[in-house]
């Protein structure tokens, strides 16, 4: 399965880039992330409790990433198990100057097997396109303002 | 396949289930008919800790006539409304999708509000009630909302209800003057879900021309959706077959088209452009019987 698309972001190119090679930003980013912990140079290990409508699953898994050439391209490389199913995939990152603003051009290629892919086919790439969608709408969050957004998020989360 | 344990509730009134509701409401499901949900939980792909089934609150299985509205209770089943005379006379878009819905089991247990509140990209409901222009009224703690179905359905498989709301009614606009609805639907072979559905609800003024055009399809995209640039190439229109077929080419204007193993992307913008041709055809064709 492809996924493919392009998001805006308000903010300087170097600024973006930073935000997507940073595992804290990261964590705030990548919806249902609980856990993103260093365990090599470049690699991550993750837990994400991901869920949309009734269906919910705790994933552990990694994120490596690779082809680093800042500040116009990476790759991250996710692999990920869960109760209800797996899940493989990577995505290039290809980050361009528009003026003020930077343009994430991003193409990824992801796997799902398991319960959720044998039941559940004809949702997984809507699925995919919402956590996509949630996940740029986040970055643009912490990047524009990083950190008064970083405040706003904390105080969300003791209400 | 054996659920996860759960606790299971089903009180009688619906100020109880709301309270339920409230304990936990990150945890909980309400349960209407379960024709979705169980078969999720069974998978295991969903484990609520506690349901909460609507089945045995009185006064929420209904269809009733008002002035200028339906009313229709969140726990009516699809059969009770593909039964309906009522709605056959007045508002035969709702009977007609009804009867497309999945098998026999599944219409005499499940819900016009279940499938409502699920938000199957592909159910039927979401399309017919965007086209006649329903609105949802919810109850929660902080007493009721009324949401229109442009508002309704914000993603896939999310709705614009609160956790801890209920959905109550649906409240359609009642049809008037001479109209002509018309349901049509690709069925998956094996699910009984979508591929692609379109409702047509036309009214058409005096002089034959389409006064109001609602037109919304499902099973297309991550959420049902109103077609507006059919609709705008329809209104005030005398319709014909090339104008129908002109309007139809916009079925999927601004969707992102969703694939799957059973249908590629360009294969459902075909199907959608095709049957929501066809719905305005059979549409027009009522409202001139």
């Amino acid at each position: 399965m492809n996924l493919e698309g392009s998001h805006t972001i308000n903010a300087p190119r170097a600024r973006v880039y930073a935000s997507l090679i940073d595992p804290e930003v990261l964590q705030q980013c990548i919806p249902g992330c609980e856990r993103l912990e260093r365990t090599a140079p470049d690699t991550y290990a993750m837990t994400i409790r991901a869920g949309v409508g009734p269906i919910k699953g705790l994933f552990n898994g990694t994120v490596g990433m690779e082809d680093l050439r800042e500040p116009e391209h990476y790759r991250l490389a996710v692999e990920g198990k869960g109760s209800t199913g797996f899940l493989k995939g990577s995505g290039d990152f290809d980050l361009h100057e528009e003026g003020e603003t930077t343009v994430i051009k991003y193409s990824g290629k992801m796997q799902v097997g398991g319960m959720i892919a044998s039941v559940g086919q004809r949702l997984v790439l809507s699925a995919a396109r919402m956590m996509a969608s949630q996940f740029f709408a986040n970055l643009a969050k912490q990047t524009v303002k990083p950190t008064e957004q970083v405040k706003t998020n904390s105080a969300q989360h003791s209400e | 396949m054996i659920p996860s344990q759960f606790d299971y509730e089903s009180p009688t009134t619906i100020d109880e289930a709301l309270m339920l509701l409230a304990q936990n409401p990150d945890e909980t499901k309400i349960l209407a008919g379960g024709h979705s949900l169980i078969p999720a939980m069974k998978l295991r792909l969903a484990q609520p800790s506690l349901l909460v089934d609507l089945a045995r609150i009185k006064d929420l299985s209904y269809v009733r006539e008002e002035a200028n509205n339906i009313l229709i209770g969140a726990m009516t089943t699809h059969y009770e409304i593909e039964s309906s005379s009522l709605l056959k006379r007045i508002c035969p878009l709702l009977p007609e999708c009804a009867s497309h819905i999945g098998d026999v089991q599944v219409r005499n247990k499940g819900t016009i509000g279940g499938s409502i509140a699920h938000s199957d990209p592909a159910g039927d409901w979401p399309a017919a009630i965007i086209a006649l222009n329903a609105e949802m009224v919810t109850v929660g703690n902080n007493g009721e909302r009324t949401i229109r179905a442009d508002d309704f359905f914000v993603d896939f498989l999310t709705t614009a209800l609160e956790p801890g709301e209920i959905l109550r009614e649906i409240r359609i606009p009642k049809p008037a003057g001479r109209f002509g609805h018309a349901y049509q639907k690709v069925r998956h072979p094996a699910s009984g879900f979508a591929v692609v559905g379109v409702a047509a609800a036309l009214n058409f003024n005096g002089n034959n021309a389409c006064g109001t055009a609602g037109i919304a399809v499902t099973g297309v995209a991550a959420k049902a959706y109103r077609a507006a640039n059919v609709e705008k190439a329809l209104a005030g229109k005398q319709i014909d077959d090339n104008i129908a077929a002109d309007a139809a080419a916009h079925a999927c204007d601004g969707a992102e088209i969703n694939a799957d193993l059973y249908a590629s992307a360009d294969y459902r913008r075909h199907l959608a452009i095709l049957h929501t041709r066809r719905a305005i055809q059979n549409a027009l064709t009522r409202a001139s019987a």
